[in-house]
């Protein structure tokens, strides 16, 4: 659906040029949620523009839909920017216009008749739940409540791709997940392909099918979000992660000062990860049984990305070497990632 | 007060009234075009043309660097070009157009210049022309602030229109100059100051209750 082919972007002003965008190629699916994650100055917001040419890349192509966005003439860009919509971090509403009145904006400048524009902004308003707020005007309406107005007015000249900048950055956790439930909602009921940007890795673990991690106007990182998550191969990836999935030890634990190496009735303590389907599994107990050692959880922490359940446990596992061993070489074959972090003196 | 000093106010208020209204209405019309090619002519702004833009901008600021009385005897064979004569009320409303339009001007664009770059990028972003980002967006959405620009132009051509005397314009100024100065007579000036704070208020106070009649962003 979108392909954005060594694309660079450089600005000229007089204390030098500023090479925001230097070589970045990508592929969004159709009906994907493809998210862009980086730091403040990275580039991400370069690139999002790149897409509906809000900014002129300085070399490189961008093709949506198989349109070549770099070569439209101007009438054309406008009735492709028809059909790529845009989500701000500041909602960017009209506060002159009324909740109604701003998502007819885009059908009133295509030139729908009152009465077609009535029946498609009424729906609207109902899918983002702000049907009895059709009179307010933004001012009157909180965060969460603007960006939906922001998704509805994206969504009135049904567009195949949504351009999310940062959406939800300046919103709470709590309205944050509610937008990005309707997000998630909207790209199943309409088939709807989406780009992000963001800094926030929560927004990437919710609802991204891929992820893309830019620095310094590159990506350096790119793949899948679960593939991402559970193997990181850059240190931007693994900070990202840890903003969400804890990576440290606790406290306490660090605190004791852990021996690398085997100490006198000394019990080993590993960190297990796992994903998906082994999480449902009593690999635990299987392990006390067969092998026998004793294993006590020390710390555990299980979540989700996008619907996939993944965990890590921090456990003590005590008994003899051999068996530790026998124990740890069965939880490889189950499919857990097993980490050895010392042994508590 | 005798009943042709009376009648002599009437008729400055009327004067007043004409001079004030005319070159208002011109001045918007003139002014508002050239904010809006100010603003959008600016850096970074939908059709950004420094050399439009600084053009402009210096002429407006020659315009406005001159002082009014000096100016409306400068333009006297513009006055006499427009309105075939160089002296009379209808004469005074050129020179005070000329001076209010760059005026106005400045005001618009200072007030289209609020208007967060974000909207206007929104807009964009939906397939906007650039004259759908000006009527649809830029104007509706400064409205009230360019209300509260057009109020100030007003109260400052009252102002202005009491030098019209100086061309035989008429009006509030001169006949308080005329008579209440010149001729000592103290009642005559006191009535004109009084009608003048009175109008002044009542224009002052008529584009506070507009601008906040429209202004929905502090609701």
């Amino acid at each position: 659906m979108i392909k954005i082919d060594n694309l660079t972007k450089t600005y000229t002003s007089k204390e030098g040029d500023i090479q925001a965008l230097k070589g970045v190629s990508l592929y969004v699916g159709r009906g994907r949620i493809f998210g862009v994650i980086g730091q403040s100055g990275a580039g991400k917001s370069t690139l999002i523009r790149c897409i509906n040419m809000l900014e002129r890349p300085t070399s490189g192509t961008v093709t949506v839909d198989g349109k070549d966005m770099g070569a439209l003439t101007g009438k054309e860009l406008l009735r492709a920017r028809q059909e790529i919509s845009m989500i701000f971090q500041h909602f960017n509403l009209l506060a002159s216009r009324t909740v109604f009145d701003n998502v007819a904006y885009p059908l009133e400048i295509q030139g729908l008749k009152k009465s077609a524009i009535t029946e498609r902004v009424l729906p609207l308003l109902e899918l983002v739940g702000l049907h009895e707020r059709a009179r307010y005007y933004p001012s009157q309406l909180s965060g969460g409540q603007k960006q939906r107005v922001g998704i509805a007015r994206a969504l009135a000249s049904r567009p195949k791709v949504l351009l999310c900048d940062e959406a939800t950055s300046a919103l709470d956790p709590q309205t944050t997940k509610s937008i990005l439930a309707l997000l998630k909602d909207i790209n199943k009921k309409f088939d709807l392909t989406i780009v992000l940007i963001t800094h926030e890795m929560i927004v990437i673990k919710e609802i991204c099918d891929k992820v893309a991690v830019i620095e310094n106007g590159r990506i350096v990182e790119e793949g899948g979000v679960l593939e991402v998550f559970t193997n990181p191969r850059t240190q931007t990836a693994r900070e990202f992660i840890g903003t969400v999935i804890s990576q440290h030890l606790p406290p306490f634990l660090s605190e004791i000062g852990l021996s690398p190496v085997p100490v006198d009735s000394g019990k080993l303590l590993v960190r297990l990860s796992f994903i998906g389907a082994s999480a449902g599994q009593p690999i635990l107990a299987g392990a006390i049984r067969a092998y026998n050692v004793d294993i006590s959880i020390i710390y555990g922490n299980i979540d989700s990305i996008k619907d996939t359940p993944f965990g890590t446990l921090i456990a003590e596992v005590s008994g003899k070497s051999d068996d530790i061993n026998s124990a740890l070489a069965y939880f490889g074959r189950q499919n857990l990632r097993v980490e050895v972090l010392g042994y508590v003196p | 007060m005798s009943p042709e000093i009376i009648r002599l106010l009437w008729q400055s208020c009327l004067e007043t009234f004409y001079m004030v209204t005319v070159s208002s209405l011109v001045s918007f019309a003139l002014g508002m075009p050239l904010g809006v090619l100010l603003t959008i002519t600016g850096k970074g702004h939908i059709k950004e043309n420094p050399k439009v833009n600084q053009g402009v901008g210096a002429v407006i600021n020659a315009i406005r660097s001159t002082p009014f009385i000096i100016l409306m005897v400068a333009i006297v064979p513009f006055t006499r070009w427009v309105v075939g004569s160089s002296i009379g009320t209808t004469a005074a409303i050129v020179p005070l157009t000329v001076s209010a339009t760059p005026f106005v001007a400045r005001i618009v664009e200072s007030s289209l210049k609020e208007v967060p770059h974000g909207v206007v990028e929104a807009a964009l972003s939906m397939g906007s022309t650039p004259l759908e980002v000006i009527y649809k967006v830029l104007l509706p959405e400064a409205l009230s602030g360019i209300i509260l620009g057009l109020t100030l132009t007003v109260v400052s051509l009252i102002g202005y229109s009491a030098m019209a005397g100086v061309i035989g314009g008429g009006g509030l100024g001169d006949l308080a100059i005329r008579y209440g100065y010149q001729r000592f007579e103290e009642k005559v000036m006191i009535a004109t100051v009084v009608i003048l704070i009175f109008i002044v208020q009542l224009v002052q106070s008529s584009g506070d209750f507009l601008s906040r009649k429209t202004d929905k962003s502090r609701l």
